[in-house]
């Protein structure tokens, strides 16, 4: 069977001024996949999911999502970010609920998703509770509920895991290998950590430094769950340290 | 918790001292020295405040002319601070907004209402209409600014996860820039009301029958120190009072704000 290809991405071009930050990337992303996308510190990996949907005006290239042009109003998409980006005057369970409040979903639905996507990420108790009184992870447990909740034909993570501890990151990855699995929901997942790429994506796209180029995408077939020790995990892992030096 | 409630005593019984600290020292000053000839001691004027509320100065009685001057700070502030509200949100989310009102706002904006009073009376008279205008105005400048303020400074990450969920600008605007500039609000309104009160004085001052600032000028004009005394008294009083009520407001309307539970 053919696979459905989800984001088509040609010549994607971003200049700030006179500063060429990406350069001519292009590439396909398949339904369902969960690509990780790794790279040198600072060599615009966030510029380069930013322009994906629009948060920066590209310079030039094409973004296709489903062969239509990516507009975040008319098309599903959810963005989860680096940082806290919960709305601190709301509950976790109006947290949640804004994506399907903003499309105006009717009422029961929208409570079925609250509830099935809090219950997933293990908040169902704190749903009363505001941002302020919740830890770190726990934020970000919000943000990937209130994503998943939209049902989301794309959904895209800027380093979500980046300033967690490694306990709440294994936990969180974890999670999200579940929801992805569960819902085959397309991820475009950037980190910085090439053991996280390795460990969550079947697909591993590598950039280059700026002026930032897709370097490399490896396919990655290891069984799920996986063992981080074990020897064709390292390999992978190996191999995709290799892709990234640039020294 | 147990630790809380203690602090939270030691500070009532502080605050508790200070004022009777306050008076003693008043009473002491008043009958022992000179200050005695040109300021009533506090004992006369709670006397002479209790002879006001229960009889009258005036047409009316104390509490009467405290309810005068109320109504006009309250209808003049809801004037001034719900167009200040409006305005200072769309100029601090919109830059075209900005660039039309802001060179105007900045210039009217340090003017105290005070030099507003020959104008307002030519312009409205000597009735409530000048007096609610010089409110609304005393108001307005500072809510403005805290709105524009707090509208500006709305997390930029938070308006990106509205806009990738879908939603349109008048949705970030009603959803995410309104809510998230309610605690800068507040702080506006909270001085809002008191400049707003502080006017009510000045307002009356000029030409008035009624109200606390009418007190203080007939004081003055007739040298009773104590009417005079009394009047002041009820201005703070009163700004306390509504201190009081906008921080309580506040405390309900923003407790996503405070951390713990």
């Amino acid at each position: 069977m053919e696979e459905k290809v989800k984001v088509s991405v040609r010549h994607l071009t971003k200049k700030f001024g006179d500063l060429l930050v990406l350069n001519d990337c292009s590439f396909d992303v398949l339904d369902g996949d969960l690509l990780c996308v790794v790279g040198p510190t600072g060599c615009g990996k966030t510029t380069f999911l930013n322009s994906l949907v629009n948060i920066y005006d590209i310079t030039a290239g094409e973004i296709l999502l489903d062969g239509q042009k990516v507009n975040t109003k008319k098309q599903s998409i959810a963005y989860i970010f680096q940082g806290d980006s919960t709305m601190p005057w709301l509950t976790v369970e109006e947290n949640v609920s804004f994506g399907l409040n903003i499309k105006k979903l009717p009422k029961q639905l929208r409570k079925e998703r609250v509830d099935k996507y809090l219950d997933i990420v293990g908040l169902t108790k704190y749903r009363n509770y505001y941002p302020k009184q919740l830890s770190a992870s726990m934020l970000q447990r919000v943000s990937i509920a209130r994503a998943f909740a939209t049902e989301p034909e794309l959904l895209l993570m800027d380093e979500p895991y980046g300033q967690l501890d490694i306990e709440l990151r294994f936990k969180l990855e974890d999670e999200l290998v579940k929801l992805q699995e569960m819902t085959k929901t397309t991820v475009i997942f950037i980190t910085h950590n090439i053991e996280e790429a390795v460990y969550l994506g079947n697909k591993i796209m590598v950039l280059t430094n700026k002026p930032t180029t897709v370097k490399k995408t490896l396919a990655n077939n290891l069984p799920r769950p996986r063992d981080i020790t074990s020897p064709d995990f390292i390999a992978l892992r190996n191999e995709v340290t290799d892709l990234i030096k640039w020294w | 918790m147990k630790e809380e409630s203690k602090e939270n005593l030691v500070c009532g019984l502080c605050a508790i001292t200070s004022v009777f600290a306050f008076l003693l020292v008043w009473y002491l000053g008043c009958t022992f020295t000179a200050l005695g000839k040109l300021l009533p001691d506090p004992i006369t004027v709670l006397i002479g405040m209790w002879g006001y509320i229960v009889g009258t100065v005036g047409k009316c009685s104390l509490l009467m002319h405290a309810l005068h001057s109320l109504q006009r700070v309250l209808i003049g502030f809801l004037i001034g601070s719900a167009l200040g509200i409006s305005l200072g949100l769309l100029m601090g989310r919109y830059r075209l907004a900005r660039a039309i009102f802001n060179p105007i706002f900045r210039v009217i904006r340090p003017i105290p209402p005070i030099a507003w009073i020959p104008i307002s009376i030519i312009w409205f008279g000597l009735g409530e209409t000048p007096k609610i205008f010089l409110i609304a105005l005393a108001a307005f400048a500072n809510t403005t600014l805290n709105a524009m303020t707090g509208a500006e400074s709305v997390d930029k990450t938070v308006i990106n996860a509205a806009k990738m969920l879908g939603a349109n600008e008048f949705q970030i605007f009603t959803t995410v820039v309104i809510p998230s500039a309610v605690p800068s609000i507040f702080a506006g309104l909270q001085v809002g009301i008191s400049c707003a009160w502080a006017s009510v004085v000045a307002a009356e001052m000029v030409k008035a029958s009624n109200g606390l600032g009418w007190i203080i000028q007939a004081g003055m004009d007739n040298n009773n120190m104590t009417q005079i005394i009394s009047g002041i008294i009820m201005i703070g009083l009163g700004g306390f009072i509504l201190t009081y009520i906008m921080r309580t407001i506040e405390g309900v309307a923003c407790r996503w704000n405070r951390s713990g539970r």
